[in-house]
C-alpha cells in the first residue's frame, strides 16, 4: 500500500494584535489510497482548519503536506474540495458547474462534455444537467459539488462536514451515495465531521480529536466491511465507546 | 436510482391566470391614477385661467406643433432636441461605466487601491453634480460639458454598488474556485466578475436615474446646442410658451421613466438568467 497522502507535524497558529492562538498543534496523519478517513471532534476543535490547510486554502505555521510523494503549498486540482455551504456557482447550470475544474485547465468542449456526463451519472443528475443551481434540492446540489469536485480527478478528496446542511434523511441518502462513489472511483478521502454516527458508517479510520489546539486524541480502525448495518451491536457498541471518550473530553457534540 | 424531493418547487407555481388577473388590476388602478391627474391638471387651469397653466388640450397641440415644425425659440423640432438629449446621456453614462466598473473592482478586489482612492472619492463626492456644470461647459463645450455632469452623476452610485459587489461574494465560492485550480485570473473572471455583475446593474439602476436628472439641468447652463433642458429654458425664458414647457416637461419624466424601465428590466433578466437571488 503507498502513502498517499501524508501530513508531518501541521501547525496553525492564529495570531491577533497582541496575543496568539494555537489552533492546531503537532498533527501528523498518513493516509493510504483510496482509504476514507473522518475527522472527529468537537465543535470548534479546529477540523476544517485541518482540511483547509491540507487544502491549501490557509497558510500553515509549520509542518508539510506530502500528496503522492509531492509537498504542497497552496491551493491545486490535486486536492479537490467538498463544502458544507455546497458553493456552486448559482449562474452555471449543473453541467456547467460540473465542467468548471475541466474548463481552467483548458480541456477541450467535447471532452469536457463526456467527462462532466460520467459524473453526472455517477451521482444521478442526468437529467438535471440542464438546471439551475437554485431549482435544486439541498441533496441535489451536494451531489453536484461532489461531481465537480470528482470530475477534476484530485489525488485528494477533501470533504468540510459535506452533508453538515441537509436533514436527517437526505443525510443518510447522501452517506450510502458516497459510498457507491468511492466504490467507482477509489478516491482517498478526508472526511470532517461531528457525527460519530457518520463517522463509523463511513470510514476506513477514525481520527478523534482534542480540543484546541487539535491534536489526534485517538486512531481507531473500522474494520467491518461496507455498507454497515448502523443497527448492529459491533457499531453501536463502538459508537458509544467514541461518544464517552468525546464527553470526557467535556464538550459538546451535535 | 434515488428519489428527489422538492424539484424546483417555485417553478410548479406558475398559473398564468393569477398572473394575468394581477395585470389587468394593476393596469386599471396605473390607468385611474393617471386620469385622475390629467382631470385634475384641466379642473385647476380652466378654473386658474392663468397661462403659466395650460389646459391638457393646449400641450396636445403644441406637442404636434413640435414635432411638425418645431419652436420659435430653439427653431429646432422637438425628436432634434430629445436626440441631443440622449445623445449627452448616453455618452456620459458609457464613460462612467468604463471608469467606475474597473475602478470599483480593484477597490473591491486590492484594500491598498481602497485606502489609497478612499480619500480622493471621499473629497469629491459631497460635490453636487450641478456644482460642476459651469466650469465643465465653459471649459469642455455644449455637449462634452453635460456629458461630463451625467459622467458625475452615474459614477458615484455605480462605483459604490460594485465596490459593495465584490465585498459581498461567497468566501466560500472563491475557494471552490482555487480548489478546482483556478488561478487569480480565472478566478477574478470566473468567479468574482459574475458574482458582482447584480449589483453592478442595480449602480446603473439608480445611477440613470440621477443621471437623467443631471442632463436637463445642465443643458440650462448657457444652453445652447439643443436638448431638452436647453428647450424648456428657451421657450420659458425667451417667449414664454407655456404649453411648450409643459411638453418639455412631459418628455423629461417620460424619457426617464423609459430609461431606469429598461435598467429595471435588464437587472431583473440578467439576475434571473444567472440563476441569482
Amino acid at each position: 500500500m503507498t502513502e498517499h497522502l501524508e501530513i508531518k507535524g501541521l501547525k496553525k497558529v492564529f495570531k491577533t494584535d497582541d496575543d496568539e492562538v494555537v489552533a492546531i498543534e503537532d498533527f501528523s496523519l498518513t493516509v493510504k489510497k483510496g482509504e476514507l478517513i473522518s475527522l472527529l471532534g468537537p465543535s470548534g476543535c479546529g477540523k476544517t482548519t485541518i482540511l483547509r490547510l491540507i487544502a491549501g486554502l490557509i497558510e500553515s505555521s509549520g509542518g508539510e503536506v506530502l500528496v503522492a510523494g509531492n509537498s504542497v503549498s497552496g491551493p491545486g486540482s490535486d486536492r479537490g474540495m467538498v463544502f458544507q455551504e455546497f458553493a456552486l456557482f448559482p449562474w452555471r447550470s449543473v453541467r456547467k458547474n460540473i465542467e468548471f475544474g475541466l474548463e481552467l485547465s483548458g480541456i477541450p468542449k467535447a471532452e469536457r462534455h463526456t467527462r462532466a456526463n460520467e459524473y453526472l451519472e455517477m451521482v444521478g443528475l442526468e437529467r438535471f444537467a440542464n438546471s439551475r443551481i437554485h431549482e435544486l434540492s439541498g441533496g441535489m446540489k451536494q451531489r453536484v459539488g461532489i461531481a465537480r469536485a470528482l470530475a477534476n480527478d484530485p489525488e485528494v478528496l477533501l470533504m468540510d462536514e459535506p452533508f453538515g446542511a441537509l436533514d436527517a434523511q437526505t443525510r443518510n441518502i447522501m452517506q450510502k451515495e458516497l459510498l457507491k462513489i468511492i466504490e467507482k472511483t477509489d478516491k482517498t478521502i478526508l472526511f470532517v465531521t461531528h457525527s460519530v454516527d457518520e463517522a463509523v458508517f463511513l470510514s476506513d479510520r477514525i481520527v478523534v480529536l482534542t480540543k484546541r489546539p487539535a491534536t489526534i486524541k485517538e486512531i481507531i480502525d473500522v474494520p467491518w466491511p461496507r455498507p454497515r448495518d448502523r443497527a448492529s451491536p459491533d457499531v453501536t457498541a463502538m459508537r458509544k465507546r467514541i461518544l464517552d471518550e468525546l464527553e470526557k473530553e467535556n464538550v459538546m457534540i451535535g | 436510482m434515488f428519489e428527489f424531493h422538492s424539484v424546483g418547487g417555485s417553478l410548479l407555481r406558475y398559473d398564468p391566470e393569477s398572473r394575468l388577473h394581477r395585470f389587468v388590476r394593476s393596469l386599471v388602478i396605473t390607468v385611474t391614477s393617471l386620469t385622475l391627474l390629467v382631470l385634475t391638471w384641466w379642473v385647476g387651469a380652466i378654473t386658474l385661467d392663468i397661462t403659466f397653466l395650460p389646459t391638457p388640450l393646449r400641450v396636445y397641440e403644441a406637442f404636434w406643433r413640435l414635432i411638425d415644425v418645431g419652436d420659435l425659440a430653439t427653431g429646432l423640432r422637438l425628436q432634434d432636441h430629445i436626440v441631443a438629449s440622449l445623445r449627452r446621456f448616453v455618452g456620459g453614462f458609457l464613460i462612467a461605466f468604463v471608469v467606475a466598473v474597473p475602478l470599483g473592482l480593484m477597490m473591491g478586489y486590492s484594500r491598498t487601491t481602497e485606502e489609497f482612492s478612499n480619500p480622493i472619492i471621499e473629497v469629491l463626492r459631497p460635490i453636487a453634480p450641478m456644482a460642476w456644470a459651469p466650469l465643465f461647459i465653459l471649459a469642455l463645450g455644449v455637449v462634452t460639458g453635460p456629458m461630463m455632469v451625467v459622467f458625475i452623476g452615474v459614477f458615484f452610485p455605480l462605483l459604490s454598488n460594485t465596490v459593495f459587489g465584490v465585498k459581498k461574494i461567497d468566501s466560500y465560492m472563491i475557494d471552490a474556485a482555487r480548489t478546482l485550480g483556478a488561478s487569480n485570473l480565472q478566478t477574478f473572471y470566473k468567479v468574482m466578475l459574475p458574482c458582482t455583475v447584480p449589483y453592478i446593474m442595480n449602480g446603473v439602476k439608480i445611477g440613470l436615474g440621477i443621471g437623467w436628472m443631471c442632463i436637463v439641468a445642465a443643458e440650462m447652463i448657457m444652453a445652447q446646442g439643443g436638448g431638452v433642458g436647453y428647450f424648456i429654458l428657451n421657450n420659458a425664458e425667451q417667449v414664454g410658451n407655456w404649453p411648450n414647457v409643459f411638453v418639455g416637461l412631459i418628455i423629461v419624466s417620460f424619457l426617464g421613466i423609459i430609461t431606469t424601465g429598461i435598467a429595471e428590466r435588464a437587472h431583473r433578466v440578467i439576475i434571473s438568467r444567472m440563476g441569482m437571488e
